[in-house]
């Protein structure tokens, strides 16, 4: 009598976006002067940020350290499709996304060297108690930190090229569900929770930045894929039936997560001296993401040494505007908005990336204490389609693993950074 | 990316920085559903009328816990939150102290291998706190009286259609007298002579539930096509004793067809997991894992649809052996291998009894859709329901529950009755055919919040 391929072949897993305000689970809280700019950076050279947004451009960034951090408050709403039990709300947490960057160079010279570190992706979801996708996902929590070394070249005062090596320096992940196995005498079911490092993982990105005048730039740039691993996460089973034992008896997994590439351009127009405004178009290269496919060692987990789970994520569109005015010796006001498009296809919506098509609104500012010291503020708030999908969408999908009903989200980002310019 | 704070403590700094995020980030969206409503109908006094399907026996037996999770206590759950429900649904639970009625089969390790264990006197009812009073009746072992008012659910395990109506069988054979189940719903008065349908009319619903006609197919098909001597509704059910006895069920119920309510049709029993589990070749791999040469089995089945004579011969991947195959074969040695001493013919169900039965359900699920139109009440096609169930499971909320034995959650140790998740499932298909006829919105409820099989 073994247990089937109960399980684990359904589930969960990684990654969600509670911090995440770009599509699927990245967080696109780079830079507070970006942040308030609709997130725009491609074709701007504001600030040490350029290393993220586009090496090229960073040739012509002033040089300087800044650091910052944001609160994300995401705030979801889950209704299952049916069912009588009402909304389900998150108990939401929230996570605090962060970024630093240091760059060095000639203040007039032509090439630039910079350090960084940054959070583009992670999640962090608890779902209500006994909610009704509990089979799926109770808990999420994943974090990653990526550093990035880069160098800059202007080639010409109008052209410039850059390149940064990226490290997946930190990552870790906790996954939690619930497996519908039931021991005698415990009222509870079978409960997994999958935890692990991430390997370090190196990648690059590269950027070009055209400047044919001060009223004008262009910039191209490309970050690579990587893809994070966890070799050897730890298998923590609780209320596991006695006589089961060797059904689920697997205490370490491996798993890959393809994070993707992001092909960018962006334009920076200053009609004025004091007014700025961005246009920037990221391609997300999402479909990278086709399955979420979990091996078990030393063991199996519902009678299966693997699992696979559906994603078919798709390449996705955003489309940034964002504009900065400067009012007098001190003060910059910044505004912004943003339109994302879902990486999650209809029906494949899992409950650890609630993702839907979004738009979002920034504002921001800078105090400039004096030349040298100064203080960013930025403000974003995302706001995600509603989204539902029925059980039949699910089984003709195949991706009957997830719950059926609508998903809605908020997300409000209040941010500060520090900088100084050298 | 890790959590600082949280936002509780965090507002009265960002309410002093004046950014008013509080009021931005605070407010949750709300996602509204449909409200629960009753349309036309008027719940107040839901009466269920059925058989085991409906008492909420599960794991072999009926016992407290069992019954608390019967489809019409889902049922009646689900109704109130129209805000036209029952006040109570009274169900004939066991006194306390007895809670575990007539016992329940759990699974067990022995050696090694899980196996269902059926609770009796030599196992000490596997420590179950088990309601039975010492006396034997021709149905089982009596069980304590009940004792309370009427109950709601009426539902009687191993009652048909054909019991249920005296007149029938000319009350030669009273069924207060025969089952235990129903001899304890009674007065001693009542017990010779109050039929079923009777006891249903003392009812004054204002809505009822009626799954009946189950057991006219499935008491012949359980035990292996064999019409047991001993047993006056062992048979399966001719149409027209069925008929007769289904409109009279109904007309009692539904007071002449005053009263509003559902019915639900047979499934057909051969797709439940107590014909589907001990295969042929399941028995021939056991035998090959002990190291016998063993490459076919016999039984005993029949030699022709018009006759009743049985004869051995090998077994093939058509026969369906019941679920208690298994412990039979351990308990009597030399049984299965040879044609002198092959399994006998009632714990095989062979391709001519499996016609017979799948043929009778067909026909008697025409009589139900006739009966039910007649009295203008829909019918949850539990056949399809099921069927479907059986070929390839029923998601709910990211968990796929099948018809494999134990493992798929929907059907109990005894291989034919639902576990509480399966009753649950089935509850939600009660609703969405009585919400579809009358337009009532009554929701649904999480099925997954109901146990499935419980494993040691």
């Amino acid at each position: 009598m073994q247990v089937k391929s109960l399980l684990f072949a359904g589930g969960a897993l990684l990654v969600a976006s509670s911090g995440a305000l770009a599509s699927g689970f990245q967080v696109g809280l780079t830079g507070a002067k970006n942040v308030g700019m609709g997130g725009t950076g491609t074709g701007l050279y504001l600030d040490q940020a350029s290393q993220f947004f586009n090496p090229g451009a960073f040739a012509f960034a002033p040089t300087g350290f800044q650091v910052g951090g944001n609160l994300a408050i995401p705030r979801i709403s889950f209704r299952p499709a049916g069912g009588d039990q009402g909304q389900r709300d998150l108990q939401n947490t929230n996570v605090v996304p962060f970024s630093g960057f240091i760059g060095f160079g000639p203040k007039e010279g032509k090439w630039r060297l910079g350090l960084g570190v940054y959070t583009p992706f992670g999640s962090e979801l608890h779902y209500a108690q006994g909610w009704e996708g509990r089979y799926s996902l109770t808990d999420i929590n994943l974090r990653s930190v990526f550093a990035q070394a880069t160098a800059a070249y202007a080639i010409t005062p109008q052209l410039a090229v850059g390149a940064g090596l990226v490290m997946l320096a930190y990552g870790d992940v906790d996954l939690q569900r619930d497996v519908p196995v039931q021991a005698q005498g415990s009222t509870a079911p079978l409960h997994a929770q999958l935890t692990g490092k991430a390997d370090r993982k190196f990648g690059y990105n590269l950027g070009l930045m055209f400047k044919p005048s001060d009223k004008l730039s262009v910039g191209l740039s490309y970050r690579s894929a990587i893809d994070a691993h966890v070799s050897s996460g730890d298998i923590t089973l609780t209320n596991r039936p006695a006589a089961l034992a060797s059904s689920f008896s697997a205490t370490k997994f491996d798993v890959t997560l393809p994070l993707p590439d992001v092909y960018s351009v962006g334009l920076g127009v200053r009609p004025t001296e004091k007014l700025l405004i961005a246009f920037d178009a990221n391609l997300v290269g999402w479909s990278r993401y086709q399955s979420l496919d979990f091996a078990y060692t030393n063991g199996v987990l519902g009678g299966q040494a693997a699992s696979s789970s559906k994603r078919q994520y798709q390449d996705a569109l955003a489309f940034r505007l964002g504009g900065q005015y400067q009012f007098g010796e001190h003060f910059t006001l910044r505004a912004g908005t943003f339109y994302d498009f879902s990486a999650v296809r209809d029906g494949f919506v899992t409950p650890e990336t609630p993702d839907a098509d979004r738009i979002g609104i920034t504002a921001g500012f800078t105090y400039a204490i004096n030349s040298r010291f100064g203080i960013d503020g930025s403000f974003l708030f995302e706001d995600f389609r509603k989204r539902s999908q029925s059980q039949d969408d699910l089984i003709s999908n195949g991706t009957a693993d997830r719950v059926a009903g609508t998903y809605k989200t908020t997300i409000a980002v209040p941010g500060v950074q520090l900088y100084v310019k050298f | 990316m890790t959590t600082f704070f949280s936002f509780n403590t965090a507002r009265p700094a960002l309410a002093l920085l004046g950014l008013g995020l509080a009021g931005l980030a605070g407010c949750q969206s709300n996602l509204d559903g449909p409200s629960a409503s009753p349309g036309t109908l008027d719940f107040t006094s839901y009466v269920a009328v059925g058989n085991s399907l409906t008492s909420g026996y599960t794991d072999g037996g009926l016992f407290n816990d069992g019954q608390a999770t019967s489809y019409p206590a889902i049922l009646a759950q689900q109704f109130v939150k129209t805000g036209k429900g029952p006040a109570s649904f009274v169900q004939p639970a066991f006194s306390a102290a007895k809670k575990d009625g007539s016992g329940y089969i759990k699974l067990q390790a022995l050696n090694g291998v899980l196996a269902p264990v059926q609770p009796t006197a030599a196992n000490n009812y596997l420590s179950e706190q088990v309601a039975r009073t010492g006396t034997p009746l021709p149905g089982g072992d009596q069980l304590e009286a009940y004792s309370g008012p009427q109950p709601d659910n009426l539902g009687v395990p191993g009652i048909s259609v054909l019991s249920s109506v005296s007149a029938l069988t000319r009350g030669l054979a009273p069924y207060g007298a025969i089952n235990p189940f129903y001899e304890r719903l009674l007065t001693a008065a009542e017990k010779p002579s109050k039929d079923y349908v009777t006891y249903i009319g003392q009812k004054t619903p204002t809505f009822f539930t009626c799954w009946m006609g189950n057991n006219d197919v499935l008491t012949y098909a359980s035990n292996g096509g064999v019409v047991a001597a001993t047993n006056p509704f062992a048979n399966l059910t001719d149409t027209m004793r069925f008929g007769i006895g289904y409109r009279a069920i109904l007309t009692s119920i539904s007071k002449g067809g005053t009263v509003k309510g559902a019915v639900a049709n047979i499934p057909n029993v051969t797709s439940v997991p107590y014909f589907n589990t001990v295969t042929v070749a399941a028995v021939l791999a056991s035998y090959k894992a002990a190291g016998l040469p063993i490459t076919a089995i016999y039984v005993t089945a029949r030699t022709a649809a018009t006759t009743t004579v049985t004869a051995a011969r090998a077994a093939t991947a058509t026969d369906l052996l019941t679920l208690t195959t298994q412990a039979y074969i351990a308990a009597n040695p030399g049984v299965g291998p040879s044609p002198a001493k092959p399994i006998p013919s009632d714990y095989v169900l062979d391709p001519i009894e499996q016609t017979e039965v799948t043929a009778r359900t067909t026909q008697l699920n025409a009589i139900i859709a006739k009966t039910a139109q007649r009295f203008k009440v829909p019918v949850v096609d539990a056949n399809t329901f099921l069927g479907s169930v059986a070929s390839s499971g029923i998601y709910t909320n990211g968990v796929n529950n099948t018809a494999t034995f134990a493992s798929g959650n929907f059907f109990g140790l005894d291989g034919v009755h639902p576990t509480p998740r399966g009753y649950a499932i089935i509850a939600n298909e009660w609703i969405r055919v009585i919400n579809a006829y009358y337009g009532s919105t009554v929701p649904t409820v999480n099925a997954n919040d109901y146990r499935g099989v419980l494993f040691p």
